[in-house]
């Protein structure tokens, strides 16, 4: 066994439930955050998005809404 | 203003805000204080309840959640209303987190001069002021929350995913840092012990960093910048990318705290690693909030507050570039336990999240006092105040720690320590004193900034009432 397989060993057996639980929403949260990366980078989002930059100075408009 | 004074609740905004400045100039007047006391020994008195020791959580709690906390709940309240266009969902539990807070930091007052303390960093004050802390806290955030559920927009501002963020993941942490096991009023033992206690502790501090003192403070960032500038943010998709990378990244880095610990290895290394990567979003933000002046860099000749918020920006920058450095195993292995941290966390606190908030707490005080600032004159010698106090003591600070640490790990020919303890402590003078004179060129620009925002509330009341008698006499 290499030096960095060596320091990547898990003993999967060892791991409890709680770090079980731990694993897989972190994994899950990650892919999530990726998906939000892809959906925030695609071009075709990018209109409905920066829209938003001028919400701030619209905010006369906000109070209109009312 | 008056239409808008009616439209919002705004009362409670105002005492959150003017109470941030007082408690700025009592938190960082204990942080002088206490300064002194390491430059000039004499000045402890040989008094237990003016001794380092316990001045120094008290300096902490003054700064962080005095004068921090205060400024989030201003400012959150303050943001949500008019991102939202309604009144904040109820007045009466606004009222609750204002007073149920200043209790909490009075508690503190009483408490850690007598020694009453958990002896953890950050979250020194005993259970009973914890419990307190968690129930104000869950109000702030349940009427942050209620409060968007009844916006009449549908969309919701990044800032304010900001401050969900924080208030969500700082319940989370106090929660759980906090888990005691109550043997008298005022003493607890925590349920962690050994190094699960460090973990956690550090989980916890290095979080109070993350989501307190920084998501907090980039909600604060991204409504007062575009504000202040009248200028759209430079990209909102950068926004939102900046916001997931740091909610997801941030609750990793605590481990960087306990290199060369009992903490197993890879918990260092992970925890490392995760910080060096972490300056991508954080110089995301930070080139995000600069870059909404293209176009109209000519603004900071001219608008004072708008230069507490960019250089904020700057410090923000720098010192997220330096913490993931000093969380390196190499580097690390000089500058733990010197005074380069010191100097590191008050670039942060200085530099990034008291500049962002003064430039808040000024943009405010204008709109909800419906006035100009007394004098620009005073905004502008506090600027240079704050900014010179900051680089003066964060300067002291770096000299100072990289010399203890290369002293500390310095052998002689037959591999004994060439410096004794005592000898870093006694080249670490001339930097103490420097240290104290930056806090107090730091404090001086806070007094200024009280003296200067109590006479402009005070002439904008008195403006008001004369208005308001005018207008009586006129309809007799």
């Amino acid at each position: 066994m290499t030096k960095l397989q060596e320091y990547f060993h898990t003993d999967w057996s060892a791991l409890t439930g709680a770090d079980w639980f731990g694993l897989i929403l972190t994994v899950v949260v990650f892919i999530l955050m990726v998906v939000v990366y892809f959906w925030v980078l695609n071009p075709k989002n990018k209109e409905s998005l920066e829209a938003h930059r001028n919400m701030l100075l619209d905010e006369n408009e906000i109070e209109s809404e009312k | 203003m008056q239409a808008e004074q009616q439209q919002y609740s705004f009362e409670v905004v105002k005492w959150f805000a003017y109470m941030a400045v007082v408690y700025l100039v009592i938190g960082t007047g204990i942080g002088v204080w206490i300064a002194s006391e390491l430059a000039w020994p004499v000045l402890n008195f040989d008094n237990p309840y003016i001794s380092f020791g316990r001045l120094r959580p008290l300096h902490t709690n003054a700064v962080i959640f005095a004068f921090g906390g205060s400024t989030l709940m201003a400012t959150a309240y303050y943001i949500v209303q008019r991102t939202s266009g309604v009144r904040l969902w109820s007045d009466k539990l606004a009222w609750f987190t204002f007073w149920g807070w200043n209790l909490v930091i009075l508690s503190a007052v009483i408490t850690l001069p007598l020694g009453l303390t958990q002896s953890k960093e950050y979250a020194e004050l005993e259970w009973p002021i914890d419990i307190l802390i968690a129930v104000v806290w869950l109000a702030y955030s349940f009427n942050f929350i209620m409060t968007l559920s009844i916006r009449k927009v549908s969309h919701i501002y990044v800032a304010n995913w900001f401050f969900l963020a924080m208030m969500i993941m700082v319940t989370y942490l106090h929660v759980v840092n906090s888990l005691a096991i109550p043997v008298e009023l005022f003493k607890s033992y925590s349920i962690f012990s050994g190094v699960q206690d460090a973990m956690i502790q550090w989980w916890w501090g290095h979080n109070a960093v993350g989501f307190f003192l920084t998501a907090g403070f980039l909600g604060i960032m991204y409504y007062f910048v575009p504000k202040q500038a009248n200028r759209p943010v430079y990209s909102y998709r950068l926004s939102v990318i900046h916001f997931w990378a740091l909610t997801f990244g941030y609750v990793w880095l605590g481990a960087h705290h306990l290199q060369y610990t009992a903490l197993p290895d890879w918990t260092g290394s992970l925890g490392a690693a995760i910080s060096l990567a972490m300056i991508i979003p954080s110089w995301g933000g930070a080139i995000n909030g600069m870059f909404t002046l293209s176009g109209a860099w000519d603004k900071l000749r001219t608008d004072y507050i708008l230069r507490f918020m960019i250089v904020s920006l700057a410090f923000y920058a720098m010192s997220t570039f330096e913490g993931p450095i000093m969380a390196a195993k190499t580097v690390n292995a000089l500058s733990h336990y010197t005074d380069w941290t010191i100097g590191h966390v008050h670039a942060g606190a200085l530099g990034w999240v008291a500049m962002v908030s003064i430039g808040a707490i000024y943009h405010m005080v204008e709109r909800l006092w419906g006035t100009r600032i007394w004098s620009v004159k005073l905004v502008n010698l506090h600027f240079w105040m704050a900014t010179i106090g900051t680089a003066v003591y964060i300067t002291a600070m770096w000299v100072s720690g990289i010399m203890q640490g290369l002293m500390w790990r310095a052998y002689d020919d037959y591999g004994n320590l060439a410096y004794t303890f005592v000898e870093s402590v006694a080249e670490m003078h001339p930097y103490y004193a420097m240290r104290a004179a930056g806090g107090l060129i730091f404090w001086l620009g806070g007094c200024i900034m009280l003296f200067n925002i109590t006479v402009t509330i005070r002439k904008a009341m008195a403006n008001s009432a004369a208005k308001s008698a005018a207008l009586a006499n006129s309809t007799i």
